[in-house]
């Protein structure tokens, strides 16, 4: 590999001002008007920031004026190592226009001491079990979702596991079966208690 | 099919006790049938097992029932999580005695490469295991290797002493009577313990955490 030749890069900052990718021009135009900023695409994804309250109105004007009609995922990502900064968690979305064949992914920060954000169970019914286990793993709170629960830990497990200052062997892991053991304990055998 | 061998030589339980010891461990021995845990990926090795190429119902142990009233023998064959520990603990005291536990798989015998929150590291923490099976996932030769020995052990008990003599009790961490000796071979020290532990838990510290009470959420 030689290196680029500079004569056929193209300049920063006609990228910005003059998209050409379809998919940046058909997002630019549904979400006109929104306070949003376009991140740096990765894996030729665009993805659009903005802050949380935006989140249902840009879902749903890309849902329906950009036809990006399915949802593909909904997940969280802990920045607290790599950042040190409080807005901490970054919730991803990550949506797919079958028509178009193209994505788009949008980032919304959070703080781990309020940690809300507005739920979009009711756009794609799909995406309640994706906020079930963000909310599980990292315990982002989803409002106006219909049955947030854990969804894979037990209830009552009482930590989020994902979160970075958990620690990979658990804390207490046995406490839950510890506890169901004692009380079945005293029905097998009541003198103990 | 076995043989009806003496279990032991001494001869302190006299000629009848010892001549039935034989004939029941001998029943007992050659009808062993397995509740197939299957939890993950060995219970696929499981299967193999019981299907006609390898077919452990050469050695009498074929019949596995998906009821836990109708078994002897649980093969734990895979991961058990903490959440299904539970379910795990209730099916081996529904299963009659007399009961064997085996673990098979490095995963149910030490927890494995799970070193998690979420895996119980070792299921003789809830189970009282007779016999262990190493191998990610063990071949089924190696687990009916390990039936094979079973059935050893199982020729050296003496249940007519115990129905006589009225057996020794044994609690078990969990639940109620456990009628046989749990498997404390290996002595633990200090060092052996795991961060799961009880007594491991009360020291630990959780990188930089001030207290596990810090890091725990919301909803209990
Ligand atoms: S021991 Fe290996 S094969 Fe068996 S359940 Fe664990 S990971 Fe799967």
């Amino acid at each position: 590999m030689t290196a680029p030749d500079p004569a056929n890069a193209a300049p920063e900052a006609a990228v910005d001002t003059a998209p050409e990718n379809p998919t940046e021009t058909r997002v630019r135009a549904a979400l006109d008007g929104l306070e949003v900023s376009f991140g740096a695409a990765q894996d030729a994804i665009v993805c659009v920031e903005f802050e949380r309250e935006l989140l249902h109105t840009v879902m749903e004007r890309l849902r329906d004026s950009a036809g990006f009609e399915t949802l593909t995922f909904v997940t969280c990502v802990d920045h607290l190592a790599s950042t040190a900064t409080e807005p901490r968690f970054e919730v991803v979305h990550q949506l797919i226009s079958l028509a178009h064949g193209d994505r788009v992914r949008t980032r919304v920060r959070l703080t781990s001491d309020d940690a809300t954000l507005a739920s979009i169970t009711d756009l794609w019914p799909g995406a309640g079990f994706m906020e079930r286990e963000a909310y599980d793993m990292f315990g982002v709170r989803f409002e106006g979702h219909p049955n947030l629960k854990r969804l894979l830990m037990p209830e009552g497990y009482g930590h989020h596991p994902l979160r970075k200052d958990f620690p990979q062997q658990g804390i207490e892991p046995d406490r839950l079966y510890r506890e169901w053991d004692r009380e079945r304990r005293k029905d097998w055998n009541p003198k103990e208690s | 099919m076995g043989s009806l061998t003496e279990a032991r030589t001494s001869s302190d339980e006299g000629f009848l006790a010892t001549r039935l010891d034989a004939l029941i461990n001998w029943g007992r021995k050659n009808s062993l049938w397995p509740m197939p845990l299957g939890l993950s990926c060995c219970g696929i090795e499981l299967m193999a097992m019981i299907g006609p190429r390898f077919d452990i119902s050469r050695f009498g142990a074929e019949a596995a029932r998906f009821s836990p009233r109708q078994c002897d023998l649980m093969i734990v064959a895979g991961t058990l999580t903490w959440k299904m520990a539970k379910a795990a603990r209730t099916i081996y005291d529904q299963m009659p005695e007399p009961k064997w536990v085996l673990a098979m798989g490095v995963c149910s015998s030490s927890g494995g490469m799970y070193d998690s929150y979420s895996v119980v590291q070792g299921i003789d923490s809830i189970l009282p295991v007779d016999i262990y099976v190493p191998g990610c996932p063990p071949r089924p030769d190696a687990v009916i290797d390990a039936i094979l020995k079973l059935q050893k052990k199982i020729e050296r008990e003496s249940p007519i002493k115990n129905l006589l003599a009225g057996t020794e009790v044994v609690e078990h961490e969990g639940t109620g009577v456990i009628r046989r000796q749990p498997n404390h071979a290996v002595e633990r020290t200090e060092l052996d313990r795991h961060p799961h532990s009880p007594a491991a838990r009360e020291t630990a510290v959780h990188f930089g955490a001030a207290s596990p009470e810090s890091l725990r959420g919301d909803d209990q």
